[in-house]
């Protein structure tokens, strides 16, 4: 079911946890909200839930009105970062625990538990208790409490965040795969662009209890709607650069670049990511000129880091990429993917040779 | 303590290290504490024990008895009443405390209105020693000029004069019990629902559990290990009760509010049967310690399945 938030907005006392947000998650789409701790995701995720009452506005499951509904009315099943397993209960009974209460037969539940338990690797594990469990363990346990049952929507909240690297990477790909299997609505929480981009259909990016940009991953990489987004999404992140737009090239102390279709004067920031440019050598054209500051080799490329006067870019470079550092260099940046944003907003101007890219970002819900 | 050594005067330098170390050794700052503890608890209590291996004869230690003491209190029957009233009283009291004390703690933890109003009034009781709590019910039960009867008839119950009868004197006692120390119970409860993990009890809203069902599948469970020790911890007060009753019904009327504390002490200082009342005395701390032994033991394993 389709999960809708309309003007909804939350404060604690005077301080503002979230704006009035207009958000829609289309029925079956796994949408992500990306944001720096204390952005308001988690704030909204908890309105969804019924933890929290919103301050304003309304939150639609499906055609039904859930804003004033007990959590338990709303047929939603939430992860929690911290797990939040049953501490008195074992891993059969806290997976057992949401049909205990909708009372399934007994039988149907048993069979249901152990299939759910065996689909996620625990199916060893249902006599213990939660404190016997690891970490990845326990994440498991509750991942499956949430499965159990077909709500209407999941609700994640960082439910990685606690995991080792390793397990991270592992656990994202099956909550990704069971996602789509069961397709079921899904909203996950996370600070993690990397996490967002790999797993959400739709990646809504939160700042300061506002809604930044809601656009599919592949849109936000290329036309994020503001400098926030742009440098939030992406790693190492996107280069900035102040400078202005004359005669239809960026004019840089270091350098100038063409920007072909331009139609802007004046001041601007201008932005292009580190895979989107090369290091080339001293006084080439339409480059910036700088020297090698770091090398960080990565086995299958390499980082390399340019100062310019004094300002760091970070540049993805080949595997063989090998110049002494302290080396005159210039940084030449991809014709076209260089982004523009106003000097004081930040927000995004047409990218050169485009129009109303900045409100594309916006719009790209209607694609989906 | 430790400070003195600084007011000490130029005595030579090595004088007043000297000072400062003696101070603040741990074993002189533990001292008074110590010589105080063994004075009021520990020879009373060594004493005790012996005289209840001793004879009296008008007051006065005849020699040893053997287990004659013991001997006797078993076979008195008026102990194992006393005894049954002790268990009976315990366990009302201690059951209406520790029920009204969670339930109070349930509507001050959910942020009800006025609770730090409520939280202040409920400790007061608290603050009053037993012998003026007696005092004070005494008044209020009084037939002529207490608030009780006239609070029952206007409420159409007649006038129940209540220590004066042997059923509403023991439920009498039980209340004023209940008055006192509910509110320990109840700040006990209160300080162990605030420390509960919110996470779970939202995991369960979110399962699909109502209030009622998260009470009893989540907080009750969770909350156990603080209600054991809460309860516990009373109960070996509530045996020991002695300075209301004593106010109140002196263990009367008959038999009816008679605890092993008054029964202990009319045999001991009424009586003059000194070894008797302190056997009686001595029975009961070895019933309430293998009591909390078990309780601790329960508690202990209780803790053991919940925390993670």
């Amino acid at each position: 079911m389709d999960v809708r938030y309309e003007r909804a907005s939350k404060s604690f006392g005077s301080t503002q946890a979230l704006a009035p947000l207009d958000l829609t998650v289309p029925d079956g789409k796994f949408l992500a909200m990306l944001g720096p701790s204390g952005c308001g995701k988690t704030t909204a995720l908890r309105l969804l839930a019924g933890l929290e009452q919103p301050t304003s506005g309304r939150i639609y499951i499906g055609d039904r009105d859930v804003t004033r509904l007990e959590p338990r009315h709303r047929d939603v099943a939430m992860v929690f970062q911290s797990y939040a397993l049953y501490p008195h209960k074992s891993v059969a009974e806290n997976i057992a625990y949401p049909l205990r209460l909708r009372r399934s037969a007994a039988a149907e539940r048993d069979e249901r538990v152990r299939r759910v338990a065996e689909l996620l690797g625990i199916g060893g594990l249902l006599g213990r208790m939660p404190r016997e469990l690891s970490g990845g363990q326990r994440q498991r346990v509750a991942l499956a409490r949430a499965i159990v049952r077909r709500p209407h929507a999941f609700l994640m909240d960082e439910p990685l965040s606690n995991l080792d690297a390793q397990l991270r990477l592992q656990m994202r790909v099956e909550i990704k795969r069971l996602q789509r299997e069961l397709g079921v609505t899904t909203l996950y929480v996370t600070h993690d662009q990397i996490e967002a981009m790999t797993m959400a259909d739709l990646i809504a990016v939160m700042r300061d209890g506002a809604l930044q940009q809601l656009a599919t991953p592949a849109e936000l990489y290329e036309r994020p709607a503001n400098l926030f987004v742009a440098r939030f999404c992406g790693s190492p992140p996107m280069n900035v650069l102040d400078g202005a737009v004359e005669d239809g090239s960026f004019r840089h102390p270091t350098g100038s670049i063409p920007l072909p279709g331009a139609e802007i004067r004046g001041p601007v920031k201008l932005g292009f990511r580190p895979e989107h440019a090369e290091v080339t050598d001293h006084g080439a054209p339409d480059s910036l000129a700088g020297e090698i500051y770091v090398v960080e080799p990565l086995g299958n490329e390499t980082l390399v880091t340019v100062r310019l006067e004094d300002e760091l870019l970070n540049i993805r470079a080949h595997a063989g990429f090998d110049r002494p550092v302290g080396e005159r260099c210039a940084v030449r940046p991809a014709e076209g993917r260089v982004h523009l944003f106003d000097k004081d907003s930040g927000e995004a101007l047409a990218k050169p040779g485009e129009r109303g890219a900045s409100s594309a970002g916006h719009a790209a819900t209607a694609g989906i | 303590m430790g400070t003195s050594s600084v007011a000490v005067p130029a005595r030579g330098r090595r004088g007043s290290e000297l000072w400062a170390r003696l101070l603040a050794s741990p074993w002189l700052l533990l001292a008074p504490a110590a010589i105080a503890l063994a004075a009021v608890a520990a020879y009373p209590l060594i004493y005790g024990v012996r005289a209840s291996f001793h004879a009296y004869r008008y007051g006065r230690d005849v020699g040893s008895a053997g287990l004659e003491n013991y001997r006797a209190i078993f076979e008195d029957h008026t102990f194992w009443t006393a005894l049954g009233t002790t268990a009976k009283y315990v366990a009302l009291a201690v059951s209406i405390e520790t029920l009204l004390g969670l339930g109070l703690a349930l509507l001050v933890a959910s942020q009800l209105r006025f609770s730090r109003f409520i939280r202040v009034s409920l400790v007061l009781p608290m603050t009053v020693a037993p012998v003026v709590v007696g005092v004070i019910w005494r008044l209020m039960y009084a037939s002529d000029i207490g608030v009780v009867n006239p609070l029952f008839s206007a409420l159409g119950l007649g006038k129940p004069n209540v220590l004066a009868n042997p059923g509403s004197a023991f439920l009498g006692v039980v209340a004023v019990d209940v008055w006192e120390w509910t509110p320990l119970l109840f700040l006990i409860i209160l300080a162990g629902l605030q420390s509960l993990p919110q996470e779970p009890i939202e995991a369960a809203r979110v399962d699909g559990a109502g209030p009622v069902r998260v009470f009893f599948d989540h907080t009750l469970p969770l909350l156990r290990p603080v209600l054991m020790v809460a309860v516990v911890l009373r109960l070996i007060d509530a045996v020991g009760t002695f300075d209301q009753i004593f106010v109140l019904t002196k263990g009367g009327p008959g038999t009816a509010t008679q605890l092993i504390s008054t029964y202990s002490y009319n045999t001991a200082f009424q009586f003059t049967q000194y070894g008797r009342g302190m056997a009686m005395v001595v029975s009961l701390l070895v019933l309430v310690l293998l009591l909390t032994i078990v309780a601790i033991k329960l508690m202990r394993n209780a803790a053991a399945r919940t925390s993670s």
